[in-house]
């Protein structure tokens, strides 16, 4: 193999220290949230920067580049369920890229939020705990800790997205994000069990160290594998056939935008896929899935991104272009591995973290993101139309911006794939240089049509304050320093190659080649793009119609909403509202089945006449009491009357107990029986007009009437016959016995039933106290639910006279 | 054999089962409660008719086959425990009920009502 890398140890605590350390923020910030405002974010602010510096320290003492540093917290052992984490390359320039952006993303919320914008607290808050989510997926070794990580950046995701939660666009946007990365996360889950269970581990450096080995006589899973891995990394990063929810996402405060759902977040497709690039580069599938659904993305995106209006909206469906080519970019490594990937990534990183909070800049200084109602902008906001023009530029691949470093280098690669796979990589040609084309357009526009021409008369103008046009400043100048000089950049991405990922063979990154075929197509790109932007503009961007794939996110909306609806529809024909229609069909059901098992073991019962049949006088008495007991319940025609005809059936059950040799029974079974007469006396208090209310019960020969008898019968018979046929089949060694035996010895009790509730079985009494405790809550909040609604004067509670057994007044009852 | 027994949970479980298919509230509280009895009485009886044996309170120097199965008994004991909290908070439930709605007809309280979706 050529990318065995040899494992060394590191303590886990120093990773997981700089993976929870912004998590520890959140109290600080919940509690200081209110009070600051949005200064909160320089608090913030505080966490990403103490865990790079704390990455740092740890990166300098345990791991020299090009080495793989594995550490594991065991938590779940015997089901290889560890908190293990990886110290990589890749792990740690995500790691970087999170914390650093994370830094800047802090520092450029405090200051796009206006001074009393409300749950600035909660909002720094959910973003602490998304960059924990976030480095724990990128560090964990783990796929379940992976996997579980991975579902946390998607909550994370929802409550930002959800921010605004009174606004409906925030939730359905929140809604769709939510329901497409789980349902995609759940996929995952399915593939990486598959892929742990071929493996024999769930340790993914382990895994990735075998390379594709793994796969060996899987057959026909492999590719089912790879399918459900990837079904979780396209939802993820938004990939055709789910690039819809990405747009919608749009609904968050910009700094998320910028953050989550164009820098780190939605780059977690991208981060699996160059994770599962050594395990799976050899399949069949892998091309034509991997690289196949990328660049279509990737073509998909760049038009729907032309077609939009909306700054944010344009930046989405570029986002999920590029990260259609970023992804599809792991599709095309051979087998010496991909170069360059970090590059790409970091590019995008820039120009786009720093185009979508320019974005925001404009939508509050000018009131609106439409592109239709912008423009002149760049006289009055020099700075931010500085970071938008780098920004634009780099995402156009304008020479000396990172940006075209990295459409170059991609053409290369995407050249020398062509002497190797011809015709196929004709296509993902096409998709690159057309979406390049089309990327030229809107960036140019978004540049021109915000920034340059005339005003609009009627728009209010707000100057945004200075601090909040830096971060994307800094990102821009990123993009054009690393452009100038990208020798630099490619040097440190050098250091964190991953063996069996990257090529080690390292090409020298530089400005100029010379003039080649890359240069010249690029060249025509960018000619192309201005061509294609003059006609759009010419035409005043309209568009005849709405594309239907533009649409998606409505379609997708209708069919969660339509599967509601109809559940509902269901739920009613059924009648699941209504107990005296379902309960029959339970019932019968119910015996249906259990008669029918009778039935089949009829011969065991043959043996109840070799039983012996014993008769006890005293049980029988007692037994023929509690009948007449019921029989009053049955025919007597006060409530009242049947209330006392039950407590004489429940005081004589308690006898029942006695005989059975079961005092502490008897004594609970009288208190409680106590407890509920009291109780149903107040509830019949509650409505009945005096002790003689009542009704008598009537019974006619009727259809429903009958059916009640019938089944009511069954059930008795039913009853009867499973106490036979527990009799019947009694183990010879019962379970209680142990118990007896072991009282003494082990719980120090000579009372068995006590040992076994307070010792053997305690749990079980646990169970019973907090079913208890279920019990009064629920039956507190109906009161007190009560009393706040019709207010005091008609208070269910009576007053807690009710709790007390007080008689409740009758003020409600007389009207 | 305890027929005796078998029979009781049968009778029970008719009546309780007959009342909880009424449509008065009352009458399914009722049988609610006897419905709980009943099923403690079936649990109980799988530990055996008690016949000459003991209670499980331990004595000194008795072999343990001297005395009934006590896990069906501490079963019990939970169940009456929970019995009572559903019981309790039925009775709360139609007590808000009849406060609501002033009926105590499940077939007026559940008519269902036109257009409702």
């Amino acid at each position: 193999m050529p990318g065995l890398a040899e494992l060394n140890h590191f303590p886990a605590a120093l990773l997981l220290g700089v993976i929870v350390l912004p998590v520890l923020f959140v109290p600080a910030l919940l509690l200081f949230g209110n009070r600051l405002g949005r200064y909160t974010g320089l608090l913030a602010l505080l966490a990403p920067l103490a865990s790079t510096v704390w990455l740092t320290c740890l990166l300098r003492e345990h791991w020299s580049s090009g080495t793989v540093g594995t550490a594991a917290i065991e938590w779940v052992p015997f089901l290889g369920i560890n908190l293990a984490l990886v110290l990589d390359g890749i792990s740690i320039f995500y790691g970087y890229v999170i914390l650093g952006v994370g830094f800047l993303v802090c520092g450029y919320a405090t200051f796009y939020f206006s001074r009393d914008e409300k749950n600035m607290g909660p909002f720094f808050a959910y973003l602490m705990f998304f960059m924990t989510a976030m480095l724990g997926a990128v560090f964990a070794d783990n796929l379940f800790s992976l996997f579980i990580f991975w579902e946390l950046t998607g909550v994370a995701s929802f409550l930002l997205i959800g921010f605004s939660y009174e606004k409906r666009t925030s939730q359905l946007g929140a809604r769709r994000a939510l329901l497409i990365t789980f349902s995609t996360g759940l996929c995952l889950l399915a593939g990486f069990i598959l892929l742990g269970q071929q493996a024999g581990t769930f340790v993914l450096s382990r895994i990735a160290a075998q390379g594709g080995t793994v796969l060996e006589g899987s057959g026909w899973l492999a590719p089912v594998m790879l399918t459900l891995i990837m079904l979780g990394a396209f939802g993820k990063s938004a990939q055709f056939p789910f690039q819809f929810w990405l747009p919608g996402a749009m609904a968050a405060p910009t700094p998320v935008s910028a953050y989550l759902h164009s820098a780190t977040m939605v780059k977690l497709g991208v981060f699996l896929s160059a994770r599962m690039f050594p395990i799976f580069r050899d399949l069949d599938l892998w091309l034509p899935l991997v690289a196949g659904v990328g660049f279509a993305t990737m073509l998909l995106g760049a038009f729907l991104a032309f077609r939009s209006h909306d700054l944010k909206e344009i930046l989405a469906y570029s986002t999920v272009s590029q990260l259609g080519f970023l992804i599809g970019f792991y599709g095309l490594g051979g087998s010496e591995g991909v170069r360059f990937d970090l590059l790409h990534i970091a590019s995008h990183v820039f120009y786009k973290g720093s185009l979508f909070m320019v974005a925001g800049i404009v939508d509050h200084a000018a009131g609106t993101r439409d592109l239709r109602f912008l423009g002149g902008l760049g006289r009055r906001l020099p700075l931010t139309a500085v970071a938008a023009l780098l920004g634009a530029a780099s995402l156009a691949s304008i020479p000396l911006t990172t940006g075209f470093i990295s459409k170059e280098l991609a053409l290369a690669g995407l050249g020398d794939l062509w002497a190797e796979k011809g015709a196929l990589a004709l296509f993902f040609y096409a998709a690159v240089l057309l979406s390049a084309v089309m990327t030229v357009a809107f960036a140019l526009r978004l540049f021109v049509g915000a920034f340059t021409g005339k005003e609009p008369a009627d728009n209010p103008f707000h100057p945004p304050g200075f601090w909040v046009q830096l971060p994307p400043l800094a990102l821009a100048g990123a993009a054009l320093g690393f452009g100038v000089f990208p020798g630099v950049l490619g040097e440190w991405l050098d250091h964190f190659k991953v063996p069996g990922l990257q090529d080690s063979a390292s090409g020298e990154v530089a400005l100029w080649h010379g003039i080649n075929r890359e240069l010249l197509l690029s060249a025509a790109a960018i000619a192309l793009g201005i061509l294609l932007h003059g006609w759009a503009r010419k035409r005043e961007w309209h568009w005849n119609r709405v594309l239907s794939l533009q649409r998606l996110d409505r379609v997708f909306d209708r069919s969660v909403d339509t599967l509601g609806y109809v559940a509902k529809r269901i739920t009613l024909a059924l009648r699941a509202d209504w107990p005296p229609a379902y309960l029959p069909i339970v019932i019968f059901t119910l015996l249906a089945f259990v008669l029918s098992a009778f039935v089949v073991h009829r011969a065991e019962f043959g043996e109840f006449v070799n039983t012996e049949r014993l008769f006890d006088p005293w049980r029988s008495l007692v037994a023929v009491m509690v009948c007449i007991g019921l029989f009053g319940v049955l025919t007597l025609r006060r409530w009242t009357a049947q209330l006392v005809a039950l407590s004489v059936s429940g005081f004589f059950l308690t006898f029942y107990f006695v005989l059975y040799k079961a005092p502490d029974l008897a004594m609970t079974q009288i208190l409680v029986e106590s407890a509920s007469v009291v109780l149903v006396l107040v509830l019949i208090a509650r409505f009945s007009t005096g002790s003689r209310a009542g009704t008598r019960f009537e019974f006619r020969w009727n259809a429903k009437q009958v059916t009640r008898a019938l089944l009511s019968l069954g059930m008795g018979g039913m009853a009867t016959l499973l106490v036979v046929f527990a009799e019947l089949n009694r183990h010879p060694d019962p379970m209680g016995y142990h118990m007896l035996a072991l009282s003494q010895p082990l719980a120090e009790g000579t009372n068995a039933v006590n040992t076994i509730l307070v010792d053997f079985r305690a749990f079980d009494t646990m169970g019973e106290i907090t079913v208890l405790l279920i019990a009064t809550l629920a039956g507190m909040g109906l009161m007190v639910h009560y009393k706040r609604e019709k207010g005091t004067d008609r208070s269910a509670f009576a007053a807690p006279g009710f709790l007390l057994g007080k008689r409740p007044e009758r003020k409600g009852k007389s009207e | 054999m305890a027929y005796d027994t078998a029979l009781l949970v049968g009778v029970m479980f008719t009546v309780a089962t007959y009342l909880i298919l009424q449509k008065n509230f009352i009458r399914i509280l009722f049988g609610f409660i006897i419905f709980t009895n009943a099923g403690n009485l079936f649990l109980l009886s799988i530990s055996g008719a008690p016949r000459h044996r003991r209670m499980p309170i331990l004595e000194e120097g008795r072999p343990v086959s001297d005395y009934v199965d006590p896990l069906p008994q501490a079963l019990v004991l939970t169940a009456i425990v929970i019995g009572l909290g559903l019981t309790v908070y039925l009775i709360m439930l139609l007590y808000r009920v009849i406060l609501d709605s002033k009926t105590i007809d499940t077939e007026k309280l559940f008519q269902p009502e036109e257009g409702d979706e």
